[in-house]
C-alpha cells in the first residue's frame, strides 16, 4: 500500500497536480536564469528610454529649427504633441517584440542547448514548458511597462492625462493576444527552425501596419485593410486613448472588445499549433535537430 | 610539414580561412535568415518613412533640410542604415560570435589552439562583413525602388572615410568581445549598445538636431564623423565640420581605438583565464 501511494504521486503517472508541479519547476528555472544575467534586468530600464528616443529625435529633426515640419505634422494628423504618441506606440511594440524573443524562443533555446528532447521524454504536461517560460516573462514585462510609464513622464515629459485604471484594463485585456501570438510563434519556430527570420517577419508586420509612429490614415488603403486584422493596432489605439486622452471608457470600449476577441483566437491558435507541433515531433523524431 | 603547433604566417592564414569558411557555411545553412537580412532593415526604416511623410510638404521634408541641408530624408536614412549595418557587423561579428561559441561549447577548445586570439575575432567578423556587403547592396536596390535613393556625389570619395572608420571599429569590437567574455551575455549588451551608438552617431537624423546637452556624446563618437563625411560626399548634406578635419579626426580615432581595444582585450582575456570562466555561459 505504501509503495502504491508513493507511485501515485510521482511524475510517472501524469495528474493535474503533477502538471502544476512541473509548471512550478519551469517557472522557477526560468526565473533563476533571468536573475542570472544582470544585463537583462538593466535592459528593462534602458530600452524604454532608448527605443522611443530614436523616433523622437528623428521627429525632432523632421520638425525643423523653426518648427515648420511640426506644423505640417499637426495639419496632417490633427495631433498637437508627438512625444507621448510615439512613446506609447513604441512601448507596445517593445512588449510584443520581447514576447516573441523570449516566449517564442523558449522551446527553440532548449533545442539549441540540447535539453528539449530529454525534457520531452519526461511524463509531464508538455505545454507547461511553454506556459512556464511565459510567467517570469510576463512579470518582467509588467515591470517594464511600469518603468516605461515613469521614465516617459520623468525624462520625456509626457503628460499622461488619461486614467491609470483604464491603462491597467488595456494591459490586462491585451495579455491573451500578445502571449497567444507568442505561443503560436514558439510552435512554428520549433518546426521551421529559422527563428530569427520569423521574429523579423512578425515584428516587422507589427511595426509596419499597426501605426507605432504614425496615424494609420497616412497608410495606403491596402495597408489600412491589413492593419484591421492585427490586434496590436487596437492595443496601441486603446493604450493611447487610455493614457493620453480624457475620453474615458467610451474611448476604448470598442478596442477592448476586439482585443479580447483576438486574444481568444490567438490563445486557441497557440494551443492548437503547439499540439500539432508536439504530434509532428513524435512522428518525425526531429525535435532534437536544429 | 608545417602544422598548427608551429605557428607561421601561412598557418595563421589557413586558420583564418577555416574560420571564414565555417561561418560562411553556417550562415547560408539558414537561407530564410539570409533573405530576411535584406528586408529586415527596410522594415525597420519604413515607420520612419511614413512618419517623415506626416512632417513633409509634397514629399519634401523642409524642416529636416534646415538641420541636414537636404530635403531627401530617405536617402539620408538609407545611407545611414547601410553604414550602420557594417558597424553592427563588427559589433555582432566578434562579440556575438564569441557568445555563440560559448553556448555551443567550443569556446574553450578554440581558445586552446595556437592561433592568436585577435585573429579568431577578426575571422569571425570577415564573413559578417562579406554578407553585410551583399545584403546592403540588395537593401539599397530594394530600398531605392520602394523609398527612392538619389546619390548625387562621388562614390569613390565617399569610400575614403569608411576605411579609417571601419579599422577603428575593430579596436572597439575587440574591447567589446572581451566584455562579452567576462559577463557571458551578449544579446542585451549588443542590442543596447549598438542602438545607442546608432542614435548618437546620427544614423537616422543629423546630430545637430540633438538637444544641446546630448551633442557632446555624438561629437565624441568617431562614427559620427564617418557617417557625416560619407553623406556629405554622396548626397551633398552639410557636414558638421570641414571634411578635411573630419578625415584627420577619423585617422586619429582609428589609432586610438585600435590601441585601446587591443589593450583592453588582452587585459580582460587574462582576467577570464585567471577566473577560469572561459567555458561557462
Amino acid at each position: 500500500m505504501r509503495s502504491e501511494m508513493i507511485v501515485s504521486s510521482s511524475l510517472g503517472r501524469s495528474t493535474p497536480w503533477n502538471g502544476l508541479r512541473a509548471l512550478g519547476a519551469v517557472i522557477r528555472r526560468e526565473w533563476t536564469i533571468f536573475l542570472r544575467y544582470p544585463s537583462w534586468i538593466v535592459s528593462l530600464f534602458v530600452w524604454p528610454i532608448i527605443f522611443p528616443m530614436g523616433y523622437i529625435l528623428t521627429a525632432r529633426a523632421l520638425s525643423g529649427v523653426d518648427g515648420s515640419g511640426l506644423a505640417q505634422f499637426q495639419a496632417t494628423t490633427g495631433l498637437t504633441e508627438y512625444v507621448g504618441y510615439l512613446a506609447v506606440g513604441t512601448m507596445i511594440w517593445m512588449w510584443q517584440n520581447m514576447v516573441l524573443w523570449n516566449v517564442g524562443y523558449a522551446l527553440r533555446n532548449e533545442q539549441l542547448r540540447g535539453t528539449l528532447e530529454s525534457n520531452w521524454l519526461s511524463p509531464t504536461w508538455r505545454f507547461a514548458y511553454l506556459l512556464g517560460s511565459s510567467v517570469p516573462q510576463l512579470v518582467s514585462m509588467l515591470t517594464m511597462l511600469f518603468i516605461s510609464g515613469l521614465e516617459y513622464a520623468l525624462i520625456f515629459g509626457v503628460h499622461f492625462s488619461g486614467s491609470l485604471g483604464l491603462v491597467l484594463l488595456v494591459i490586462l485585456a491585451s495579455i491573451p493576444a500578445v502571449y497567444g501570438l507568442g505561443f503560436a510563434f514558439a510552435s512554428v519556430v520549433i518546426t521551421a527552425k529559422e527563428s530569427n527570420a520569423f521574429v523579423f517577419l512578425v515584428r516587422g508586420i507589427v511595426m509596419l501596419f499597426c501605426g507605432i509612429t504614425y496615424p494609420l490614415a497616412i497608410l495606403p488603403e491596402w495597408m489600412q485593410a491589413v492593419s484591421k486584422w492585427l490586434p496590436q493596432t487596437y492595443i496601441i489605439h486603446a493604450m493611447r486613448s487610455a493614457a493620453l486622452s480624457t475620453e474615458g471608457f467610451g474611448g476604448i470600449a470598442h478596442d477592448l472588445e476586439l482585443i479580447l476577441l483576438f486574444g481568444a483566437f490567438w490563445l486557441a491558435a497557440g494551443f492548437a499549433l503547439f499540439n500539432r507541433m508536439e504530434r509532428r515531433a513524435r512522428q518525425t523524431g526531429a525535435i532534437g535537430q536544429y | 610539414m608545417q602544422n598548427l603547433s608551429q605557428p607561421t604566417l601561412a598557418s595563421h592564414a589557413r586558420a583564418l580561412y577555416a574560420l571564414i569558411r565555417k561561418d560562411w557555411k553556417q550562415y547560408w545553412r539558414y537561407p530564410l535568415n539570409a533573405v530576411s537580412s535584406v528586408f529586415h532593415p527596410l522594415i525597420w526604416i519604413a515607420p520612419v518613412y511614413f512618419m517623415g511623410l506626416t512632417f513633409s510638404t509634397n514629399g519634401k521634408a523642409l524642416g529636416f533640410a534646415q538641420y541636414s541641408g537636404t530635403t531627401d530624408f530617405m536617402s539620408f536614412i538609407l545611407l545611414g542604415t547601410v553604414l550602420e549595418n557594417f558597424i553592427n557587423a563588427v559589433f555582432w561579428g566578434m562579440g556575438f560570435a564569441l557568445k555563440n561559441d560559448m553556448d555551443s561549447g567550443v569556446m574553450e577548445s578554440n581558445w586552446l589552439t595556437p592561433i592568436p586570439r585577435l585573429l579568431i575575432l577578426v575571422g569571425h567578423s570577415v564573413t559578417n562583413l562579406i554578407v553585410t556587403a551583399i545584403t546592403s547592396a540588395g537593401m539599397l536596390f530594394f530600398g531605392g525602388l520602394v523609398f527612392g535613393f538619389h546619390p548625387t556625389g562621388d562614390v569613390l570619395k565617399a569610400f575614403v572615410p569608411i576605411l579609417p572608420m571601419m579599422i577603428g571599429l575593430y579596436g572597439f569590437g575587440f574591447a567589446f568581445a572581451a566584455v562579452v567574455m567576462l559577463i557571458r551575455e551578449a544579446n542585451s549588451l549588443v542590442d543596447m549598445s549598438s542602438f545607442l551608438v546608432q542614435i548618437f552617431s546620427g544614423s537616422n537624423f543629423p546630430v545637430n538636431a540633438l538637444p544641446r546637452f546630448l551633442l557632446p556624446v555624438a561629437l565624441a563618437l568617431p562614427l559620427t564623423y564617418g557617417l557625416d563625411s560619407v553623406r556629405a560626399h554622396l548626397i551633398g548634406t552639410t557636414p558638421i565640420l570641414p571634411l578635411n578635419w573630419e578625415m584627420v579626426l577619423l585617422v586619429v580615432f582609428m589609432f586610438v581605438m585600435l590601441w585601446v581595444g587591443v589593450a583592453s582585450f588582452r587585459s580582460l582575456e587574462r582576467r577570464v583565464r585567471i577566473l577560469g570562466t572561459l567555458g561557462q555561459h
